[in-house]
């Protein structure tokens, strides 16, 4: 799991991640709307759940509500109504101060990589380790491993400029899980990319979350969907038309779960 | 922070300079103008006091005495005068060493004072010394009652010429010297604000991936101070050449008016100068992340 790397935050200790108090689900999502202040309505009454571990596919058209869900989840945006829990704490309620320390449980990659054009491989993917501070012997030890994961070990001299679509893709995934986020959030990694290589990353993103890393998925590739087999949350004009394991939870039991974790974080810590 | 982190820091900070370099020489520049006019006007100001307070101390009080005057009545002339309020220091000139005095002025054309040595025209005086400048007018009064005493004269108004000159100067040079720095400030944060621009797809990385918001605008700040520093440090090193120049020009042909040696002022004005760029630049910077960097 992840390293602490600033012990003296509580917060970071407070989401360390772990499952100490219980939570079952890692990530819950209770009646969430979101409605943007221009009065388009993004997402309307969400319920889910995701359990640690799990591998989750968000699908839908664009537009459907997406990418408003990981604006959520890495609380750029803010609900308008309903809850989010993260390891059992409202993330609306998270401060300021509060939010980096947060993020860095969640690993992200997106559809267009988003490389430092002017830096290298390697140092694309030190940038998210320099950036946390981590200690450099850190550094040293653990990007050449995430560059060997993702077989670019060769390629870290490289500028992004010089490879692949594939390769930057892989590049931007090692720079997601570097710092060893409990979460990946995959925002249409495959989506400029063709489809042999598209299976490329969707090999990884499988080792990853072998490796005990929870992975969210937004994407609109139905082969690979399909051909995957696993959880499939399907969205449409901000609504859950479809999702496995709809029913299997009910939010009033959230209720008084969010409280007591909320309580049980401000005995342990004295924050919130 | 670590030492790490500093080393970062300082590695975007050379990066970002180089990449805006254009913009980050025009605001060096501004900053090198600005604080050189700021030092001259610094440097004149303390001049034209230092020159004043010279001349405050030569302002006297000449009491010229009657012609025929015996020795005890001169005696106590000399305690009136030390016992009226506001004086400071009073010294009898006796007629002979007026006139020793005058052939030391005139130097080579001696002559013209071989005609008077015989009959000797001058009086006797006390020259007197005020413990205030603006005392000067009223022990003149005082002194001028005093029976004995002939005539007073006194040399102020060119004293109190000075002082006003001294006092328009440091406004003008104040007003001037907040406008050129509020222009300072706006184009460092204009320079930053480019930066932050260039740099909005590094921002958005650091901020998923957690950096923290100070973490982020460190850079910056340290970019602005840096502009900040080295346009002033540019001014400082035109202003003491320019200063030294000016200093050996006035001694060597105008060795009379009282000017500050540059050893004495140029350090602390450096110094001054330095705290300054620095504040300017920190501020600069924090003026424009407040606006264009909401992380």
């Amino acid at each position: 799991m992840s390293k602490s790397y600033t012990d003296k935050d509580e917060i970071r200790v407070a989401l360390e991640w772990g499952l100490e108090w219980g939570v079952k689900d890692m990530i819950k999502l209770c009646n969430v709307s979101k409605v943007y202040p221009n009065g388009n309505v993004a997402l309307q009454d969400i319920s889910i759940e995701i359990e640690k571990g799990e591998f989750v596919f968000f699908v839908g058209p664009s537009g459907a509500g997406k990418s408003t869900l990981a604006k959520l989840l890495l609380r750029e945006e803010l609900p308008s109504s309903g809850e989010i829990l993260v390891n059992g704490v409202n993330i609306a309620k998270l401060k300021r101060h509060q939010i980096p320390y947060y993020r860095r449980g969640i690993g992200v990659v997106f559809q267009d990589f988003r490389l430092l054009p002017d830096k290298t491989v390697y140092e694309n993917v030190a940038f998210a380790m320099r950036v946390v501070e981590a200690p450099r012997r850190e550094i040293l030890r653990q990007v050449p491993a995430v560059l060997h994961l993702v077989v670019l070990a060769h390629k870290s001299r490289s500028m992004p400029s010089q490879l692949s679509g594939g390769e930057q893709q892989r590049v931007g995934l090692a720079r997601a899980i570097v710092n060893n986020p409990p979460v990946l959030l995959a925002d249409e990694p495959t989506g400029n990319l063709d489809p042999e290589t598209s299976w490329e990353i969707m090999r990884l993103l499988v080792e990853i979350n072998r490796r005990g890393t929870t992975v969210i998925m937004a994407t609109h590739a139905r082969d690979i969907v399909d051909a995957m087999k696993k959880r499939v949350v399907a969205l449409e004009g901000g609504r859950v038309v479809r999702d496995e394991k709809q029913g299997t939870y009910s939010c009033e039991e959230t209720k008084s779960l969010e409280e007591r974790e909320i309580g049980g974080l401000r005995k342990g810590f004295g924050l919130l | 922070m670590r030492l790490s982190t500093l080393e970062f820091y300082i590695r975007e900070t050379l990066l970002s300079l180089r990449r805006n370099s254009l913009m980050s020489l025009a605001s060096i520049s501004t900053v090198a103008l600005s604080f050189l006019i700021l030092g001259l006007f610094v440097l004149l100001v303390i001049n034209l006091n230092h020159l004043a307070d010279t001349l405050e101390a030569q302002v006297e009080i000449a009491a010229f005495l009657d012609s025929e005057l015996a020795e005890e009545e001169i005696g106590r002339i000399a305690r009136e005068i030390k016992a009226l309020p506001g004086v400071k220091e009073s010294e009898f000139v006796s007629r002979e060493e007026a006139l020793e005095r005058l052939r030391r002025q005139f130097g080579e054309r001696q002559d013209l004072l071989d005609s008077v040595e015989e009959m000797n025209p001058l009086r006797h005086s006390f020259e007197i010394k005020a413990v205030e400048a603006d005392q000067v007018k009223v022990v003149a009064q005082e002194v001028a009652k005093i029976e004995g005493v002939a005539e007073v004269k006194y040399r102020q108004e060119v004293v109190e010429r000075l002082f006003s000159l001294t006092r328009s100067i440091r406004i003008a040079g104040l007003v001037l010297v907040v406008l050129l720095l509020m222009a300072t400030v706006f184009l460092i944060s204009n320079t930053i604000r480019l930066t932050v621009f260039a740099r909005r797809r590094e921002i958005g990385i650091m901020k998923l991936v957690g950096a923290t918001d100070w973490f982020i605008r460190w850079p910056f700040i340290l970019e602005g101070i840096l502009l900040g520093l080295l346009g002033t440090l540019v001014a400082v090193l035109i202003l003491s050449r320019l200063y030294d120049w000016v200093v050996t020009s006035i001694y060597s042909s105008l060795p009379f008016i009282p000017v500050l040696s540059p050893e004495g002022i140029m350090q602390p004005l450096t110094l001054l100068l330095l705290g300054l760029g620095f504040l300017v630049g920190a501020f600069g910077s924090l003026l424009s992340l407040r606006r264009f960097l909401r992380v």
